[in-house]
C-alpha cells in the first residue's frame, strides 16, 4: 500500500511539476508537428497535412 | 494511652485502647469485650486463615501525615468462598481506619456521620445506584453477607462469633470508595477509598514479603502432582490431570465432584510463566466458558494470571484473538441501563456490542472464587478499539449480588507467544473480534504524516504556480468570419504559406483581417495568419480561447502555433458549439460558446499563429469571432490530479476501514441499524 501510494503521490507530483515549472501540457485536443518545407510554402498543403495528423475540423 | 487488663479466660494481658470494643487474646484465642470493669469473655476465635497478607499486626506507618497502628484485624467470609482481611488502623489523633485487603487491593475507610438517610439494602442492587443524598451518587458493587471468621489484636467495633453481616459495597469515581454495613440500624457508614500499599508507608510488624511462589500438593482423586500459586486465596482447584473438582481449606484438598470437561486446547499451559506489559505474571488457571446465541455455542477460553503483587488478571482467547483483562471499579463506569447503546467512561465512548449469558464449561487449574460448571454470569459488552468494557452481573446462591466491570485491551497474537516464549506461531485469528483495533485506521493513522506532507507540499507549489503564472496575453483578435467567407481563391494568391522570416513587421490588427498583415486563405478555405508574435519564456504554457456568440449553431477552428524558426507547429483544434430549445415541456442546452485549449511549452522566438474558422453551410453562423493566445495561464486541473493522488489511497483506506467496521458489526447485538439511530450518552 505504501509503495502505491508513493507512486500515486510521485505520479501526480510529477504532472503537476511538469505542467507548473516547465509548460507541459498533457491533456487536451493538440498536437506537435514538423511542418515540411513543402507544406509551408504550399497553398492549401496545411489542410492537407492536418487532415492527415488527425486534425478533422467540421461537423 | 492504652488501658491494661488481663484475659477473661487465662489472665494473660489485654491491652485496650481508646475505641477499642473488643480485645483478642493473643494466647487464648479468646475475645474479650470491653466493659466498665473487667472484660468480659464473649466466645473463642478460630485459628486464622493465612491470606497472605503483606501486612501484621503492631505495624506502623503514616496516613495523611498521621501515624498509625495496625491494632487489629477481623477476618470475613464471602458467601463465594474466600476469606478477606479487615485491618484496623489506630491512628495518633485517636481515629480509628479500616482497611480492608481483597485479592490484592487495599481500601481505606473511616466510620462517617450520613447527611441524609441511607438507602435501606432492599432498595439495592448490584450494578445500580446508591443515593446517599448530600454524600452523593455512589455504584452499587456489591450486595452481599459476611460471616465473622477470626480476628486478633484490638477491634474498634463488637465483633461476635459466627456473626453474619450484610453490607453493601459501594465505588465511586477516582478509587473512591464506601460501605453500607446494614448489621446495625440505622446503618454504618464507612467512607474511604483505594489505596495503594505504598502510600501508607507501613513498617515492621509481622509483614511477609510479596513471593510469586508455589505449593505443591497432589490431587486426593488422582494423585497427579498440583501447584498452588496462590495457596492463600484459591477456593477452587480444577485437577488438570483427572478433572476433579477440589475445594481448598487452610492448604488441603478435599474432592468436590469429578468434572466431565470439555476438550481443551490448551495454548498456555498452567504454571506457565511470562512477561506482560513488563509485569511478572504466571498461569495459575484455566476457564472455557461460552455464550449461545439463536442455538449456536460461541467459546472462549479464559486464562487467570497471577502477578507479582498477588492481583490477578485475565488472558481471553475466542477464535485467535487475545486480549487481556484487568478489573475495574464499578464507580469508575457510570450505570449502563438496560439496552443503553453507549457509554461514555474512562475518557472513550463505548458502544456497546452484546448482552449475553455466559456459562462455565471447563475448569482447570486454581481460582480465587468457588467456581463451579454450569456457573453463569450476564455478560454486557461495550467496545472502543482496542479496548473493551465488560460488566458481569453475578447472583449469589444466597441472595446477594455483585457486579464486576473489567477493561480489556486487545493483544495480537504474537504478543503472547512471545511473553510466554511459546513455541511455534500463532494460528491466524478468524473473523473479526468485537473489540480489534481497524487495522486499516491503524494504517491511515501512519499516513497521516504522509497526507498533511503531501497537502503541505501541494499547496505551496500551488502559491508558486500562481505566482508565476501571470496569464500574459500574447495574442488578441476578433475575427470577420463573413468577410473571410468571401474571400477568394484570387485573393489568396496575395500569400502563399508562411515565409521563414517575415519580410517586415506586421501592422496592428485591426477589425477585419486584411491580406496586408495577416488574413490569407489557402485554397477553398478561410484562414486567418497573424502577424509574428514573440514568446521570451519556454518554461509556461499557452492557452488558445475561441469565444464565438453562436446560438444553436457551431464554429470550429482549426489552428496551428508554427514557429518561423524552426517550422515546429503546435496542432490545435477548438470548437464553439451552443445549442438550446424546448423539449417535452423542459428546456435543454448543450455546449459552450467559449472553448479553450492548452498547448505545452514551445521555445522562445518569433511564431506565427495559423487559424482556419470552420463551419456548417456556405455563410457563417455568427460574424466575428474572437481568438486569444495566452501564456501562463493556471491549469487547476493538474493541481486536482495531484489531490487526487494524494487522497486516492486515503479514500481507499477510508473505504476499507468502513467495510471492515461493517463486518465487525454484523456480529454485535446493536449492529448498523441500531447505530443508526444514534446514541443514548
Amino acid at each position: 500500500m505504501r509503495i502505491l501510494y508513493l507512486l500515486f503521490l510521485g505520479g501526480g507530483f510529477s504532472l503537476m511539476v511538469a505542467n507548473g515549472f516547465f509548460g507541459r501540457e498533457f491533456f487536451g485536443q493538440r498536437r506537435r508537428a514538423d511542418l515540411p518545407p513543402s507544406v509551408r510554402q504550399t497553398p492549401g498543403a496545411y489542410r492537407t497535412f492536418l487532415h492527415n495528423n488527425g486534425f478533422h475540423g467540421g461537423k | 494511652m492504652s488501658t491494661l487488663a488481663s484475659c477473661p479466660s487465662c489472665g494473660a494481658a489485654l491491652s485496650f485502647r481508646p475505641g477499642t470494643m473488643v480485645a483478642v487474646c493473643s494466647y487464648c484465642k479468646a475475645l474479650a469485650a470491653r466493659k466498665d470493669r473487667d472484660p468480659e469473655l464473649i466466645g473463642k476465635v478460630a485459628d486464622l486463615v493465612d491470606t497472605g497478607s503483606p501486612l501484621g499486626l503492631g505495624a506502623s506507618g503514616t496516613y495523611t501525615g498521621r501515624a498509625f497502628t495496625l491494632a487489629g484485624r477481623v477476618q470475613l467470609k464471602h458467601p463465594l468462598g474466600g476469606v478477606w482481611d479487615e485491618w484496623y488502623l489506630a491512628l495518633d489523633d485517636g481515629r480509628w481506619g479500616w482497611l480492608a485487603e481483597a485479592q490484592g487491593r487495599f481500601y481505606l475507610t473511616f466510620t462517617q456521620a450520613p447527611h441524609g438517610a441511607l438507602p435501606a439494602a432492599d432498595s439495592l442492587q448490584a450494578g445500580g445506584l446508591a443515593d446517599l443524598g448530600p454524600d452523593g451518587l455512589w455504584t452499587v458493587g456489591e450486595l452481599s453477607e459476611a460471616t465473622f471468621h477470626s480476628a486478633e489484636g484490638e477491634i474498634p467495633w463488637a465483633v461476635e462469633p459466627g456473626a453474619i453481616y450484610r453490607y453493601a459495597d459501594l465505588s465511586g469515581r477516582n478509587g473512591a470508595f464506601a460501605t453500607l454495613d446494614y448489621s446495625e440500624d440505622p446503618p454504618l457508614f464507612f467512607l474511604g477509598r483505594e489505596i495503594p500499599l505504598a502510600d501508607l508507608a507501613i513498617r515492621g510488624g509481622t509483614r511477609k514479603p510479596t513471593k510469586l511462589g508455589a505449593q505443591n500438593l497432589n490431587c486426593p482423586k488422582c494423585g497427579g502432582a498440583l501447584a498452588l500459586h496462590a495457596p492463600d486465596q484459591t477456593q477452587r482447584v480444577g485437577c488438570p490431570s483427572c478433572g476433579s473438582l477440589l475445594s481448598v481449606e487452610n492448604g488441603k484438598f478435599a474432592f468436590l465432584k469429578s468434572l466431565k470437561q470439555p476438550h481443551q486446547e490448551v495454548v498456555i499451559p498452567l504454571g506457565a510463566e511470562g512477561l506482560l506489559g513488563g509485569e511478572k505474571v504466571i498461569c495459575i488457571g484455566q476457564l472455557r466458558r461460552s455464550c449461545t446465541l439463536e442455538g449456536t455455542a460461541y467459546p472462549w477460553t479464559e486464562y487467570l494470571l497471577l502477578d507479582s503483587q498477588h492481583g490477578f488478571r485475565w488472558l481471553v482467547e475466542s477464535d485467535g484473538h487475545w486480549s487481556v483483562a484487568t478489573a475495574l471499579p464499578p464507580g469508575e463506569v457510570p450505570q449502563a441501563h438496560e439496552g443503553q447503546k453507549n457509554l461514555w467512561a474512562q475518557g472513550h465512548n463505548w458502544r456497546r456490542f452484546q448482552d449475553v449469558a455466559a456459562v462455565v464449561e471447563g475448569v482447570w487449574g486454581e481460582f480465587y472464587w468457588m467456581v463451579e460448571q454450569g456457573e453463569r454470569v450476564q455478560v454486557s459488552e461495550f467496545v472502543a478499539p482496542p479496548r473493551g468494557l465488560t460488566r458481569e452481573l453475578q447472583r449469589h446462591k444466597n441472595g446477594g449480588e455483585e457486579v464486576n466491570w473489567s477493561l480489556s485491551t486487545y493483544l495480537e497474537p504474537s504478543e503472547i507467544w512471545t511473553a510466554f516464549k511459546l513455541a511455534g506461531t500463532p494460528p491466524a485469528p478468524r473473523g473479526i473480534s468485537s473489540f480489534q483495533p481497524n487495522p486499516h485506521k491503524t494504517t491511515l493513522s501512519k499516513s497521516t504524516l504522509w497526507i498533511v506532507g503531501a497537502l503541505g507540499l501541494l499547496l505551496t507549489l500551488v502559491m508558486i504556480e500562481s505566482t508565476t503564472h501571470r496569464n500574459i496575453e500574447l495574442f488578441s483578435r476578433r475575427l470577420d468570419l463573413v468577410e473571410m467567407a468571401h474571400l477568394g481563391p484570387a485573393t489568396a494568391e496575395a500569400r502563399r504559406g508562411i515565409p521563414t522570416r517575415r519580410p517586415a513587421p506586421a501592422a496592428p490588427p485591426t477589425a477585419s483581417p486584411s491580406p496586408s498583415d495577416s488574413a490569407i486563405g489557402e485554397a477553398q478555405e478561410p484562414v486567418f495568419f497573424s502577424g509574428p508574435i514573440e514568446i521570451k519564456d519556454g518554461h509556461q504554457n499557452l492557452a488558445v480561447t475561441l469565444s464565438a456568440p453562436v446560438n444553436n449553431s457551431w464554429v470550429s477552428l482549426e489552428g496551428a502555433l508554427v514557429s518561423e524558426t524552426t517550422g515546429v507547429a503546435e496542432l490545435f483544434l477548438l470548437e464553439s458549439s451552443y445549442y438550446h430549445g424546448v423539449d417535452g415541456g423542459e428546456s435543454w442546452s448543450e455546449g459552450d460558446q467559449t472553448q479553450m485549449v492548452f498547448l505545452s511549452a514551445v521555445p522562445p522566438g518569433t511564431y506565427v499563429l495559423r487559424l482556419a474558422p470552420q463551419w456548417d453551410g456556405r455563410m457563417p453562423p455568427v460574424g466575428e469571432i474572437e481568438v486569444k493566445l495566452r501564456q501562463g495561464v493556471m491549469r487547476w486541473l493538474y493541481p486536482g490530479l495531484a489531490l487526487l493522488a494524494i487522497l486516492v489511497v486515503p479514500l481507499l483506506m477510508v473505504f476499507r476501514m468502513a467495510a471492515f467496521e461493517s463486518r465487525r458489526w454484523q456480529e454485535s447485538m446493536y449492529g448498523t441499524n441500531a447505530s443508526s439511530s444514534g446514541g443514548d450518552d
